[in-house]
């Protein structure tokens, strides 16, 4: 399938070094797009988690041992694995900026996507969503609930996507350039130690222009070829050896 | 004309074509997947204005400043007040949640009583307050009969009811546990007045001695905030972070380096550390200075501290030494869980700031002025910190102190919160009658004979000054952001209708009127606190300090050794002493703490051969109160012979996102008395592991 190369390139690029692995930007993505809370959070074959808090280490013994945390949205890939098997069209990657849609009532939940995607980034509805009783008064207006037998994922908070352009609409400005900081998902605005960044990769007055060329930025599984618009920092070797399958010699 | 083969398929053919290129059957089939989704029970969404209004969350160890969004006045999302310098933008991981807290399933709906076979009836606020006021009336004047608790260390709230307390002529009037307390007391023996507080904006060197300030130390959402800002992603670090204690909890695991320090230990630590600066020369001119010096060169060389806490003494001076070349240093202590620390650990803490001349510098240690009293009649901070609620209960558990006749329990749950849970649940089980006024039905609240609910953060009006750990001077207060959603009732304004009937007058009406008086008295604009800014003053108290070396030559002891050592922890998304797993908070939570029903705790691999233990498998944890079981997570970033066990877990009431799921470690939890000031410990709790 061919690359589409859009002038816009929503990018997030967390800092792994800063990761307290509070948990803040896991309930603010369920508070923002109405993820209904589960009882038994610890059977993680079954939980909704767009954005999930993964824990690292660095494999050795104590006292030399190391930790980390690692949040994984969806990774918005440039070369989606999900997009291509999907038999309905449910998933695309055909919007300015780069966002893997996900379009629920299309999803027919054969979960070819979910086995595509090397990240296990997306998520099947094996139950309806229920809240408890007078908890649906709370849901966000942003995000459609979605029953259950449909594949769900992070979308970077699209919504907060169109709310910012319809204020540069609103204000005379391009919609396609919004200034840094207009368009933050709901993890970002969460997070207190400030792990997260956002923007567009390719604006140059955008901060994460610079930070996806730092030294110490890497991505996921790079060198299978997804082209995520998603970037991690770590100033710790053992990180950014363990984003990849690397071989002994490799350089990282 | 016949219809012949050709013609059949010719047909045939034609309706395959022109079936495709007719929009029916696709649009057929578009609607039948969407409608096939378009359940009745599947919720709807609400539309209508967005609104977004300032308030205060309580739900975690210290107040989170928050903006509030709401859909036609519905609030659906909190994200962090970025105008508010009480917590700079940042938001916890209960807060996040708190618009869905609203619904809970365990918001106490109103006031109820209890009635026979433990069931509770509804009864309307007068008539609760007049069981209330007949109770109090019957120990009014009476020394010893009514002990209140208070979970909030922030709120003018506790004001109220510590004044309310004295009009009725009781001193027991407390906090719940916390850092607080151990640095009131330690200030006291220093010397000093006002309340500790620490510059960590201004710092360009940590050292976080047990404090987990990522989790449960001092005002942490603000201390995450401070941390983002020093350490900017992609460019220079501009503060450096390093973290003393037992196990690489995620303070450790974001600061450059982790020292393991066994559990409880931190005044052998810090001391340690005294030995390497005065050997190089640092010097105080403190009255006490030469016991203080004679004190550690003795008793605190580097292969005692080596072997009492297992620290080298390459390790020590190195640190030492990284301290004292730094331009702004900072020493913090604390409990590794927010709670239960000693004095000791707070005083030994701060003579290394002495040490470096860090009292009152910017980036330094802060004694910090308290603002004003709002009500006349209420202890003061210090003195309200400073008092030892776990020393009250456990002397109850013991008969040493008679139980009170009526205990009230605002914003704490101590049935369950308490360290050494079963003894102290023990002790206010011979409460003859007990009062919680608390927002859910938490463990308290199920075995009171009063439920009095106080409103949802976001549904009253409270206020905020100096929590424990900020640098400077603040306070804080918000208004309700959305009307009541059940029938509950403004604690405050609950004990101002009751005094006022018991002939006690604490001056105010409203909890509004007692909240604006104190911004009032304290120089700060109501309005502009309740649209979300704080209000800061950078007043401070004498920096004159001791050593108070004689403190701490009777209560820094060195461990025995050769047994297993508990290092409890708190984390925020499993919730703090006054809240339990939120409902959101449960796929957050590890599945090295929780799997099911079975919780976790971890040790490492040369622990776990020595007791015998593997991944997975259950053992029981012995304290001096009580047992926990748990299964075994293999973790190598606990010290040996130390015990890594996650607190939160193990609630017997609030709902099924909490309830039953795994054990409360806060059972096995030993108090001891510290020599010296003789307040009630328990960072130092061992176990025996079956």
């Amino acid at each position: 399938m061919q690359q589409i190369e859009f002038d816009t390139k929503w990018t997030m690029v967390v800092d792994i070094d800063k990761c307290s692995g509070c948990g803040s930007c896991m309930v603010s993505c369920q508070a923002e797009n109405n993820i209904a809370p589960m009882e038994d959070g610890s059977n993680k074959l079954k939980t909704l988690t767009w954005m999930l808090v993964y824990e690292l280490n660095n494999g050795k013994e104590f006292p030399e041992r190391e930790s980390a945390y690692l949040p994984r949205p969806c990774m918005q890939c440039g070369n989606p694995a999900c997009v291509p098997v999907c038999p309905v069209v449910a998933t695309t990657k055909d919007e300015e900026g780069g966002i893997v849609s996900q379009i629920y009532p299309r999803c027919i939940g054969c979960r070819y996507c979910m086995a595509a995607c090397p990240y296990h980034a997306r998520y099947f509805g094996w139950f309806d969503p229920i809240w408890p009783e007078g908890m649906e008064k709370a849901l966000s207006p942003n995000t459609s609930t979605r029953p259950r037998g449909v594949v769900e994922k992070c979308n970077f908070c699209h919504s907060r996507l169109m709310d910012a352009r319809a204020r540069a609409r609103a204000e005379g400005m391009d919609p396609n350039k919004l200034p840094d900081g207009w368009y933050k998902p709901a993890c970002l605005e969460a997070c207190p130690t400030g792990a997260i960044s956002f923007g567009d990769s390719k604006n140059p007055e955008h901060k994460v222009h610079d930070l996806i060329k730092d030294k110490n930025a890497f991505r996921l599984l790079e060198s299978i070829g997804m082209d995520p618009q998603v970037y991690y920092i770590s100033r710790r070797d053992w990180v950014r050896e363990q984003s990849d399958n690397h071989l002994p010699k490799d350089k990282h | 004309m016949g219809i012949d083969r050709r013609t059949f398929i010719q047909l045939v053919t034609g309706g395959v074509v022109g079936s495709l290129f007719t929009p029916v059957i696709w649009k057929s089939l578009d609607d039948a997947a969407i409608w096939s989704q378009n359940w009745s029970w599947i919720p709807r969404l609400k539309y209508g204005q967005i609104t977004e209004h300032a308030t205060i969350s309580k739900f975690g160890p210290s107040p989170c400043s928050l903006m509030v969004k709401s859909v036609a006045g519905s609030p659906y999302v909190a994200k962090g007040n970025a105008e508010n310098e009480m917590s700079k933008g940042g938001v916890d991981a209960i807060s996040a949640g708190g618009a869905q807290l609203l619904y809970s399933p365990s918001r106490v709906k109103g006031p109820m009583k209890k009635v026979a076979d433990g069931k509770y009836e509804s009864i309307s606020w007068d008539d609760a307050e007049k069981m209330l006021s007949e109770k109090l009336s019957a120990v009014k004047g009476q020394a010893g009969k009514l002990a209140i608790v208070s979970g909030d260390a922030t709120g003018t709230s506790s004001e109220v009811l510590s004044a309310f307390a004295a009009g009725m002529g009781s001193k027991d009037c407390y906090l719940m546990p916390g850092d607080e307390q151990a640095a009131a007391v330690a200030l006291e023996n220093m010397g000093g007045s006002g309340q500790i507080g620490y510059d960590l904006d201004n710092s360009d060197f940590v050292l976080l001695v047990g404090a987990d300030a990522m989790n449960s130390w001092g005002s942490v959402v603000r201390n995450q905030r401070v941390y983002a800002d020093k350490r900017p992603t992609g460019g220079d670090i501009e503060s450096v972070y390093v973290y003393a204690g037992p196990f690489l909890n995620s303070t450790a695991a974001i600061s450059d380096k982790w020292v393991p320090v066994a559990p409880g230990t931190g005044s052998i630590f810090s001391l340690g550390l005294a030995y390497h600066m005065l050997n190089a020369g640092a010097s105080a001119s403190v009255a006490d200075f030469a016991d203080f010096k004679t004190l550690v060169m003795s008793r605190f060389t580097p292969d005692k501290v080596e072997k009492a806490i297992g620290v080298a003494p390459g390790v020590m001076a190195g640190l030492a030494k990284q301290l004292m070349s730094a331009s702004a240093p900072l020493v913090i202590s604390g409990s590794e869980f927010g709670q239960g620390a000693g004095a000791v650990d707070i005083i030994a803490a701060s003579a290394l700031n002495m040490l470096l001349g860090r009292v009152g510098e910017q980036g330094g240690m802060k004694l910090l002025a308290d603002l004003p009293l709002a009500v006349d009649a209420a202890a003061s901070r210090a003195e309200l910190s400073s008092r030892d609620f776990a020393g009250y209960l456990a002397a109850v558990a013991t008969d040493k102190v008679k139980a009170p006749e009526v205990m009230m329990a605002y914003e704490a749950n101590p049935v369950y919160a308490m360290p050494q849970a079963t003894t102290m649940a023990a002790a206010i089980a011979k409460v003859p009658f007990l009062v919680s006024f608390s927002t859910w039905m938490d463990e308290t609240a199920s075995i009171a004979d009063l439920i009095m609910p106080n409103p949802h953060s976001f549904e009253r009006f409270d206020d905020a000054q100096t929590p424990y750990g900020v640098g400077t001077t603040m306070l804080s207060a918000c208004a309700p952001v959305i009307e009541p959603l059940y029938n509950g009732k403004s604690t405050v304004d609950v004990i101002l209708s009751v005094a006022s009937g018991l002939g006690i007058d604490l001056g105010y009406e409203s909890v509004e009127a007692v909240l604006q008086a104190k911004a009032e008295k304290a120089g700060a604009d109501w309005d502009s606190l309740v649209e979300g800014v704080a209000y800061v003053s950078d007043s401070t108290e004498s920096d004159s300090l001791k050593f108070a070396a004689s403190v701490l030559s009777k209560a820094v002891t060195m461990p025995k050794g050769g047994e297993i050592a508990l290092a409890p922890y708190a984390k925020l998304n499993v919730g703090s002493s006054t809240m339990a797993i939120p409902p959101l908070n449960c796929v957050t939570v590890s599945k090295f703490e929780l799997q099911g029903k079975d919780l976790f705790v971890q040790i490492n691999g040369k622990t776990a051969k020595k007791l015998n233990a593997s991944e997975g498998s259950t053992v029981k944890l012995s304290g001096a109160g009580g047992e926990c079981v748990a299964r075994v997570h293999i973790n190598e970033g606990v010290m040996n012979d130390v015990i890594a066990a996650p607190l939160g877990f193990g609630h017997t009431a609030w709902d099924e996102f909490s309830r039953g799921k795994g054990d409360n470690i806060a059972k096995i939890l030993t108090v001891g008395t510290e020599p010296g000031t003789g307040m009630a410990v328990w960072t130092s709790s061992f176990v025996s592991v079956a």
